[in-house]
């Protein structure tokens, strides 16, 4: 009696030429991970967001998207690692990224502006196109992953219409893939639907959930929930072995008030 | 004890090799340089080029202008004082004791070489790596050798390439060069002519005291000159190391790519300048004069000092692209402090950071496309004003254990804003003297709670006084959704305002 490898590779044999390898599983790509300083998001993560690879961080206004990124940088720039924040809207709040633990030294923050209504064509050899906020962000993020060595690069799309965001070519998308990848640096994107499509190896579906206040005087945090809706590359083998994960987890960020007051 | 030996470097025509010096495209064509006041300006100095067409020193601008093919360039000072120094400098790297020489239209020093046999090889190795280093700076030059300063500095001047002149052979070396050399002025030289002497060898040959008696005790020096026997105190001077470039533009400049290919040979030179003593460029200025007399200055640092001569180049057109000169362009100046070359220690374990050159680069890049002020890194302000913050420039360098006690060990995650920049003015409903509802953008929102007032006031005594109430809102949109937002009621306008939501 043949063995059961003898067998695949007798069937993969007579299937070789419409489907090759027909029975041997796809190879794995374990990637590495960097924790996000949640416990919560780790675990439904499994280890935290790849590296060298997009996540993307997705949901309405006041889902917690902003808070989860900067507990992200906050984690890779306190190991002495350099960050970038591309910038769309002009929405980064410096003291809520202080509060939250990010080092404002190691991070490059790129403010796109808005491009001035009233900008005529000129006809001067070195006058520059004025270029769109979203036209703006997606060639700072280009050529800050091609510089390389940045470990986390954000890409703040949080608040351009998702029609608008629909709109970026898919090739960009994977030229960010392809260079997050050769330059190891983490790629959020903040939006408010999923753009990556297949170049995204993570997709986080972040929602408000409650909010806690005390004494119904004072607004002392949020929870948010965070689903997973797509993880291209399992992070471990034990996925492999069966165990189920659950599909979401919920998190609070807290007031600072909060935060002195436990300690 | 040793005799002194003496290296003479001359560089003819130096009025032209000054302006051709950084003007390669030039150099394959004949060019004359004119000085002198408009209309009566002459030809003070022109190429070989410029010779085989048939023009020669004194011609006018008319004249010149008669003549084919021949590119005509003003004198420019400032070019040839740029071009002086680089002269100096080169030869200050064969001998510390330099004395200056040359006339109008040359430029020429001597070099006490006294000694460096064992530094630079026999007298013909040291000339040749002279001229050599001359080339290479753009200036060509002949060298003469000898043990007599004024026979070195006259065989120079009237031979072309390198000479060597063995010591007790200068009298022979100089024989066969014309009385021009020894530059006396116009009544001996008639005198001279008139006696059929046209030659430092006839005038060697002469007696000294019929020579004296006829035309006095200065002509002991003259024959002595001829011999190769005039001594000299030699008279050294201390080179100073500065790093400019100058170059004029016949034509005022309007194209970038022009003024860069003009900066790429300057900055070539400027490179080539520091890496000789071992040095890198810290920082570069660039000085325009525009047209209409207006001035255009930018400074250019990279995070280290550097001598890669495409990543200044990048760096000065990002510049020039990022600042546009808003004018044509008359001349263009460069120049450069010096820095120790920068050295880095990697190691294994250490996170990666941006390479700091191709990330000067990169921000160079970025400012172009969102602005100067636009790209940095935070800092917080020492202020109660909310929002308040300002930009620093971004580096890598020394970043490591920059980080203080506070973001260290932070891990809660805490509630972050998102700012509205500028912030939106908003209709609210208040009940009770609180918000109700508001709208924003013909968007109603119903407030489900909300928390405050929180009274924020300060700067009272100046124009940027600021006194407002907070609130921190939870509303509901028509379509449902949630959101968690910062209403502000400016209290010194009377006007509500959506600064942030929460995130």
């Amino acid at each position: 009696m043949p063995s059961a490898s003898a067998l695949r590779i007798q069937i993969e044999h007579a299937l070789e030429r419409r489907f090759p390898a027909a029975l041997t599983p796809m190879p794995r790509t374990i990637r590495e991970t960097a924790a996000t300083g949640i416990p919560e998001i780790d675990h439904l993560l499994d280890g935290g967001l790849p590296v060298g690879a997009i996540s993307e961080i997705t949901g309405p206004v006041s889902s917690g998207r902003t808070s989860l990124a900067l507990a992200f940088l906050a984690q890779r720039t306190q190991e002495d690692r350099v960050c970038a924040w591309v910038d769309a809207s002009d929405s980064f709040d410096s003291e809520s990224a202080a509060a939250n633990g990010v080092s404002l030294r190691q991070l490059l923050w790129v403010r796109c502006k808005a491009s001035s209504p009233a900008a005529k064509p000129t006809t001067k050899p070195w006058a520059r196109p004025d270029l769109s906020r979203l036209d703006q962000a997606l060639r700072a993020t280009d050529l800050l992953l091609q510089a390389g060595g940045f470990s986390a690069l954000v890409l703040d799309l949080g608040s351009i219409a998702p029609e608008n965001g629909a709109r970026i070519p898919l090739a960009s998308w994977f030229r960010f893939r392809q260079a997050a990848d050769r330059t190891r640096c983490s790629l959020l994107v903040l939006a408010q639907e999923p753009l990556a499509q297949s170049s995204a190896a993570v997709v986080l579906e972040c929602s408000l959930m409650s909010a806690q206040s005390a004494q119904q005087s004072v607004l002392t945090g949020f929870e948010y929930q965070v689903r997973s809706s797509r993880a291209a590359h399992p992070t471990t083998l034990s996925i492999a072995a069966g165990r189920r994960k659950p599909p979401a987890a919920t998190w609070s960020a807290t007031a600072a008030s909060q935060r002195k007051a436990r300690a | 004890m040793n005799q002194n030996l003496y290296a003479y470097a001359h560089a003819e025509e130096f009025p032209a090799q000054a302006l051709l010096r950084l003007r390669t495209d030039l150099a394959v064509k004949p060019v004359a340089v004119l000085d002198g006041r408009p209309p009566m300006e002459t030809i003070c100095s022109l190429n070989r080029l410029a010779r085989l067409k048939g023009a020669v020193p004194g011609m006018t601008r008319l004249e010149a202008e008669a003549v084919p093919g021949l590119h005509l360039l003003a004198r420019s000072a400032e070019t040839e004082a740029a071009a002086r120094a680089v002269f100096l400098e080169c030869a200050a790297h064969f001998s510390p004791r330099i004395e200056p020489a040359g006339n109008e239209t040359a430029c020429a020093c001597v070099l006490d070489i006294t000694g460096t046999e064992r530094l630079f090889g026999p007298p013909e190795t040291l000339a040749e790596r002279l001229r050599d280093a001359l080339a290479s700076a753009g200036l060509r030059a002949s060298v003469a050798v000898s043990t007599n300063f004024h026979a070195a500095r006259m065989k120079a001047a009237a031979t072309r390439g390198i000479t060597v002149i063995p010591p007790g052979s200068e009298a022979t070396a100089l024989g066969r060069l014309p009385l021009d050399v020894l530059e006396l002025g116009e009544d001996p030289v008639e005198i001279f002519a008139i006696w059929g002497i046209r030659t430092l060898a006839q005038l060697a040959a002469l007696p000294e005291a019929d020579l004296v008696a006829r035309l006095g005790p200065q002509a002991v020096g003259w024959r002595d000159l001829a011999r190769g026997e005039l001594p000299h105190t030699f008279q050294p001077i201390e080179p100073g190391f500065s790093l400019e470039e100058f170059c004029a533009f016949e034509t005022p400049v309007e194209q970038i790519d022009s003024l860069l290919f003009v900066g790429a040979r300057m900055i070539d030179c400027l490179t080539t300048r520091a890496s000789t003593h071992a040095l890198s460029l810290a920082s570069m200025e660039v000085q325009m004069q525009l047209d209409g007399g207006l001035a255009y200055q930018r400074m250019i640092r990279p995070a280290l000092p550097t001598i890669d001569r495409k990543f200044l180049l990048k760096l000065l057109q990002l510049e020039i692209a990022a600042h546009p000169p808003q004018a044509a362009v008359l001349s263009i100046t460069l120049s450069a402090q010096a820095g120790q070359s920068s050295k880095v220690q990697l190691g294994l374990f250490t996170p990666q950071t941006p390479e700091p050159s191709r990330l000067d680069v990169t921000i160079a890049r970025l400012k172009a496309i969102a602005g100067d002020d636009r790209v940095g890194s935070p800092v917080l302000v020492d202020s109660h004003r909310p929002g308040s913050f300002r930009t620093e420039s971004f580096s890598i360098v020394n970043q490591s254990g920059v980080r203080n006690a506070d973001e260290a060990g932070q891990t809660h995650p805490r509630m972050a804003l998102r700012r509205i920049r500028p912030p939106t003015r908003v209709r609210v409903q208040l009940k009770e003297l609180r918000p109700v509802s508001f709208f924003n953008r013909e968007q109603s929102y119903q407030v489900a709670a909300a928390y405050g007032p929180w009274r924020t006031g300060g700067c009272w005594w100046s124009t940027e006084a600021w006194d407002s109430e907070e609130w921190d809102v939870l509303a509901e949109s028509g379509s449902g959704a949630s959101v968690a937002c910062l209403l502000v009621h400016d209290c010194t306008h009377n006007h509500w305002q959506l600064e942030a939501f929460y995130d």
